[in-house]
């Protein structure tokens, strides 16, 4: 038995701390908040027991093979080695490689049958329907509903309704990105020019995040996302106030800043419902007030942040399509107090 | 004293036709690996045809027809040709082989014509088809396997012409001899490969 | 004519000598037969030099510093990724050096490296005096060169390609990548892949019709065999990514659509494309490595390997079964999942020749005469981590799990444990036991243990924290990471551990250094070792072999007689080498090897105005055809044999070969 020193059981502590530390993460796979990522955790456990077992074998073994030391002296080839000794190896090998095959068969039907969970719901017409579009370094995300009255855009932060299957129909704009959100499912690619498919479900209540797994250029590390899983009542109320039009200005800051929001270059790109403002290059900004983060979940929406993405956003997010501004703060703080408005 | 057995190479010859020669083997290697490139190519061909409902799809200034298959007049023309021309190739192979100068010399004369012929009349078939490397996807497939063919049929006269300019004006060796029966070989896999591709681009649009 | 020679052809005769005799006749012959084979001098010597084994060590050294360079890109990425919101390199510059160091890694460093070893070795093994083709050898070598400059010009000149060592379209394609950084990626792509053809095609001609009389299919190497099916496989790979890098190329260069979906073009077949080659590749670095643990286990244990055949199936099973793998790289595609699981289940079938592989290892291991020398040492590293990395690969296979870990840092602990464990270790084993081959010298043997162990927990303390990232929600190719995601950790202990690992390779750089001025004299066989390369001097004569051997089994050196026959009657005053038999190895001609020359650096040259300036003007591919088109006609007219160029001693030698009237049996 080894003694363990102070010293050395503190390491030891610190080690299975590391490894065991941020299980309960909100973007991790093995912490699943939904019966896909549930099912493919429980396969990870699987497949992590077995192999394991498996690496610890092969390195007892191996290990086992090194015992035998000969004096440095004999060094006389050995072409023919016991005839005995050979076959008993053969007979060791042979079962050695049966035994990979069985697991490699096992694993091949957890495997399939993992799978088919992930296919299960995709039939299902009777869950939430949304659209999601990949854009150079956002999601644009479109709620459907049979009813035209519910159809409704955002972005970045998409809300769902706890135990309901939500499918998503994938498309990109620009270049190939990667929808992920561990803690629900696995990843499906965003591809221009094809409509790829995922659905996932939330079992219980909380917040999720998720970022873009496939390259896609200069700002791939910080196009995240935030899926909100939350009661019935709760993401129909909030699902209701998203389908409504944009708040109109009250005091005479906010008017002001719809104002210099007109006048200026955002409605190139950014979109207000209720406003002349139509341009889908940007994110919506109809509810952005509503939204916990912003630079798809880069920052937190604070009035602070606001003001330090407007004027320089390419200091938060170098490379990325929004170009620096340069209100006068009178105006960039009507802006702001426009912007807070659009709850 | 010990002795041991000596085994004496000094007779043997410095080259010899088919699997003896590397020589051989290199080449047909290298056959290989172009094989595998133009399957692959026509793999993309097919690949692409996914994406289209109409193969050729339509092209607005043509009116009368909504799929405008490539035009089967010179393709047509440049496959006889190409197949006629293994005719003569055999038989310079067979005359290398037996060692007859003379007959090498007309046979590779009459291979270097129809390689010209071939190339002029493939500069032909890319207006057959109609629609340019950047129109679409399947002008850009299409003029890519005309192409990379081409490059072929170019660098087959070449190989003629520097052989034919050897047994011209050098020895005809044996090094040069089993050059002549490499270049045939060549000369059949690019008829060979051409006519998988004639029959790829012009005939399977027609058929489905 | 053909079918009778099949037989004893009658140009062969056999007769005995007495060894003193044989020795005297070899020393009268010695002189010329090195003035023959003499590397040529200078500057313009070093560029023509044609010798299989110099051309084998540029490639090593070249891509030595290849490796070290991608090294270097690695050790920046993880100082910017040792801590969150890190400014240590800028989003462009990150996404620049990632690019660079997997292009270096995979085309620069890892398949060249590879194919040098058996450029080098493969004559040796076999008992030839050359390579078939040993100008298109110097060409290829050339080529590749060309390639890496070209690289690391546009990196330097901060238009390195940054779209990933894949390169994906669209990203890489002409809308989302503006400027010539993926055009310099695509046509570097050309280069290496020229490269690795030539050498392919070289390989298997040598291999198969260069062999000593008697080295039957069935008393084969392992080394060789592995060189050979990872040709195969270059042969039937490479293409893909040619077609690729073309389409790629083309599509941004002459608007062509290949990938453009709105012109009926798909990115798809991109990823279709690259991945037909790319899962092939992986194994184009990986097969010969095992190559390389083959001969070192059987020298180190002092016994003949176990399962032979096995071995040799598993390497063929391995090269077949890796082309059907492909779409593994793509399950998070709209490929339906029904296909993709054929996938699944061709991915996981490929851990049994790999697994047949290790237990005829071990089993050989088992009770051998176990001698730990550091080469051993570096094949034992190769167990732990290359086992690891192939059960990470198993988990892989499965499209259901490989959604969640695709694309993580997962995949990145993954990739770097089967190739650091798989080919980097056995490469760095293979160093240490062939370095004495080379030059002459031992390497140090403590520095050696200090390499490793540096090198081991260097390598395990960067890359195992990354299984637990890639889980907890880390993806791929990121300049940055975000404090709240906790991440932070784990990083900084990845990043340190970059820093033992580089501590490794310095060892390693400073013992070849040293070892070279003043490492103990090898002498033909430091180890007692059983394969051919051992049987001449360190380094080789340049004609490897003055008589070629006849070889009596899967192991020549221990299975030699007293009394083995050797093979005479090659020209001491022209480059020859003996051609056999492709199964059974019987002599059928004396091959002419061709000479130094300047033909292939002028061909390589062509080469490369037509591929680089091609980047600017498609005008490039007319010019550069014609330039490659006429040095390629100097070189068909040119002369042969450098010796007999003008300036140099052309005086027409008669054959001193003894012929075999004169050389009467001794009474014994």
């Amino acid at each position: 038995m080894i003694k363990l020193t102070t010293t050395s059981r503190r390491i030891l502590q610190c080690l299975l701390a590391l490894c065991f530390s941020s299980c309960s993460g909100i973007q991790n796979s093995i912490n699943p908040a939904g019966p896909q990522a549930d099912s493919l955790s429980r396969l990870w456990w699987l497949m992590f027991i077995v192999c394991s077992i498996v690496f610890v074998l092969v390195m007892v073994a191996l290990l086992l093979a090194l015992r035998k030391r000969t004096p440095h002296s004999d060094v006389t080839p050995v072409l023919e080695p016991p005839a005995d000794q050979e076959r008993r190896k053969r007979n060791v090998v042979i079962s050695a490689v049966t035994i990979t095959v069985i697991i490699l068969f096992v694993f091949l039907i957890a495997s399939f049958s993992a799978g088919r969970s992930m296919t299960a719901e995709l039939a299902n017409k009777n869950g939430l329907s949304i659209e999601l579009n990949g854009h150079q370094w956002w999601w644009e995300v479109k709620y459907q509903d049979v009813d035209a009255s519910n159809i409704f855009t955002t972005a970045n932060e998409i809300h769902i309704p706890v135990g309901v299957p939500v499918t998503f129909s994938l498309r990109a704009a620009d270049v190939i990105h990667s929808f992920w959100v561990p803690n629900l499912s696995g990843k499906k690619d965003l591809i221009p020019g094809k409509i790829n498919t995922i659905w996932l479900q939330a079992d219980k209540p909380g917040v999720y995040r998720g970022q873009c797994a496939e390259y896609c250029g200069l700002q791939h590390a910080k196009m995240a996302l935030w899926v909100v899983a939350e009661p019935q009542e709760q993401f129909n109320a909030w699902r209701q106030n998203q389908t409504q039009t944009s708040m109109p200005p009250l005091s005479d800051s906010q008017k002001r800043g719809q104002q210099v929001f007109l006048s200026s270059t955002c409605v190139m790109c950014h979109a207000v419902n209720g406003t002349p403002a139509g341009s889908n290059i940007g994110p919506n900004l109809t509810h952005v007030a509503s939204r916990n983060m912003i630079g798809a979940a880069t920052m937190t929406n604070t009035r602070e942040h606001l003001a330090q993405w407007i004027r320089d956003s390419q200091s938060v997010k170098p490379g990325n399509r929004m170009p620096q501004h340069n209100f006068n703060e009178a105006d960039l703080q009507s802006l702001l107090d426009y912007l807070q408005n659009l709850k | 004293m010990s002795t041991r057995t000596i085994i004496d190479v000094s007779e043997l010859p410095h080259h010899e036709f088919d699997t003896y020669d590397p020589v051989w083997w290199g080449n047909n290697f290298l056959l290989a690996i172009e094989t595998s490139m133009f399957a692959i190519l026509i793999a993309t061909y097919f690949y692409l045809r996914q994406n289209f409902t109409l193969w050729p799809p339509p092209v607005a200034q043509l009116t009368d027809t909504l799929r405008p298959l490539p035009e089967l007049g010179y393709g047509t023309a440049n496959t006889i040709l190409l197949v006629l021309s293994c005719i003569p190739m055999v038989l310079t192979d067979r005359a290398a082989r037996r060692g007859d100068r003379h007959f090498s010399q007309i046979g590779l004369v009459i291979a270097i014509a129809c390689g010209v012929a071939a190339l002029v009349l493939r500069s032909f078939e890319y207006a057959a088809v109609y629609f340019r490397w950047d129109s679409n996807a399947y002008g850009s497939v299409v003029w890519f396997l005309l192409g990379m063919h081409m490059l072929h049929l170019l660098v087959l006269t070449t190989e003629c012409v520097l052989v034919a300019i050897w047994i011209f004006t050098r020895e005809f060796d044996m090094k040069h001899r089993v050059d002549i029966v490499t270049v045939a070989l060549y000369w059949y896999w690019v008829v060979g490969i051409w006519l998988l591709i004639y029959a790829i681009v012009y005939f399977t649009p027609r058929f489905g | 004519m053909s079918d009778e020679r099949a037989k004893q052809p009658p140009e062969i005769s056999t007769s005995t000598i007495s060894d003193e005799e044989l020795a005297e006749v070899m020393e009268r012959e010695k002189g010329e037969l090195e003035r023959t084979w003499a590397r040529p001098r200078g500057l313009h010597g070093w560029l023509i030099d044609t010798d299989h084994k110099a051309i084998a060590l540029r490639y090593i050294v070249t891509a030595f510093v290849f490796f070290v360079l991608g090294g270097i890109e690695a050790a920046l990425m993880r100082i910017q990724l040792a801590r969150p919101e890190n400014h240590f390199l800028s989003p462009d510059k990150y996404n620049q050096i990632f690019t660079v160091h997997g292009t270096t890694m995979m085309f620069l460093f890892a398949v060249p490296i590879m194919t040098a070893f058996g450029i080098y070795f493969l004559p040796l093994m076999i008992g030839a005096r050359d390579v078939a083709f040993p100008r298109l050898n110097l060409y290829g070598y050339y080529v590749y060169l060309i390639g890496g400059i070209l690289l690391y010009a546009g990196f330097l000149l901060n238009t390195g390609p940054d779209a990933g060592w894949f390169a994906y379209v669209p990203l890489s394609g002409p809308a989302y990548s503006p400027g010539k950084r993926v055009d310099i990626w695509a046509q570097m792509i050309t280069f290496t892949e020229i490269s690795a053809l030539v050498g392919a095609v070289i390989v298997i001609g040598t291999t198969f019709k260069m062999r000593a009389p008697g080295m039957t299919l069935n008393r084969l190497p392992l080394f060789v065999w592995a060189q050979l099916v990872t040709a195969f496989m270059v042969i039937f790979a490479m293409p893909a990514v040619m077609l690729a890098s073309s389409f790629l190329a083309s599509d941004r260069l002459i608007d062509t659509h290949f990938f453009n979906p709105a012109e009926g073009g798909d990115a798809i077949l991109y990823q279709h494309l690259f991945w037909f080659f790319g899962h092939p590749e992986v194994y184009i670095i990986f097969i010969p490595a095992l190559g390389f643990i083959s001969p070192i286990i059987i020298t180190f244990t002092r016994r003949k390997i176990f399962g032979h055949l096995a071995l040799v199936l598993s390497l063929i099973s391995t090269g077949f079964i890796g082309f059907g793998l492909w779409v593994h790289h793509m399950f998070a595609t709209p490929i339906p999942q029904m296909g993709q699981s054929f996938f699944t289940g061709a991915s996981m079938m490929i851990a049994i020749p790999s697994g047949v592989q290790i237990f005829c290892w071990i089993a050989t291991l088992w009770g051998g005469k176990l001698n730990f020398k550091t080469p051993l040492l570096f094949v034992l590293g190769f167990f732990a981590i290359f086992i690891l990395g192939g059960l990470t690969g198993v988990m892989l296979a499965s499209v259901p799990l490989d959604l969640q870990i695709h694309d993580t840092f997962f995949v990145v602990a993954h990739l770097h444990y089967v190739l650091i464990g798989g080919s980097v270790f056995p490469l760095f084993g293979a160093f240490y036991y062939w370095f004495p081959k080379w030059t002459g010298r031992m390497l140090s043997e403590w520095a050696g243990r200090l390499n490793f162990w540096l090198m081991f927990i260097g390598f395990n303390l960067v890359f195992f924290p990354m299984h637990q990232l890639g889980l907890h929600g880390m993806p791929r190719r990121v300049y940055t990471y975000l404090p709240e995601t906790g991440w932070g950790m784990l990083n900084l202990i990845a990043s340190i551990g970059a820093f033992i690992l580089a501590a490794g390779v310095l060892v390693f750089i400073v013992n070849a250094v040293w070892a070279l001025r003043v490492g103990a004299v090898a002498g033909d066989d430091p180890w007692a070792a059983e394969s051919l390369e051992w049987a001449v001097s360190s380094p080789p004569p340049h004609y490897n072999f003055h008589n070629i051997p006849v070889v009596h089994g899967r192991y020549p050196l221990w299975q030699a007689p007293e009394d083995a026959p050797v093979v005479r009657g090659l020209s001491t005053t022209k480059r020859e080498t003996l051609v056999t038999s492709v199964l059974d190895a019987q002599p059928e001609l004396r091959f002419e090897i061709p000479g130094p020359s300047i033909w292939p650096l002028m061909v390589a040259l062509a080469t490369g105005v037509t591929f680089i300036v091609g980047i600017f003007t498609p005008w490039a591919f007319l010019v550069g055809a014609i330039l490659a088109g006429g040095a390629l006609t100097a070189w068909f007219f040119g002369d042969p044999n450098y010796e007999n160029r003008p300036g140099h001693d052309t005086e027409e030698k008669s054959e001193t070969v003894v012929p075999p009237g004169e050389l009467q049996p001794k009474e014994v």
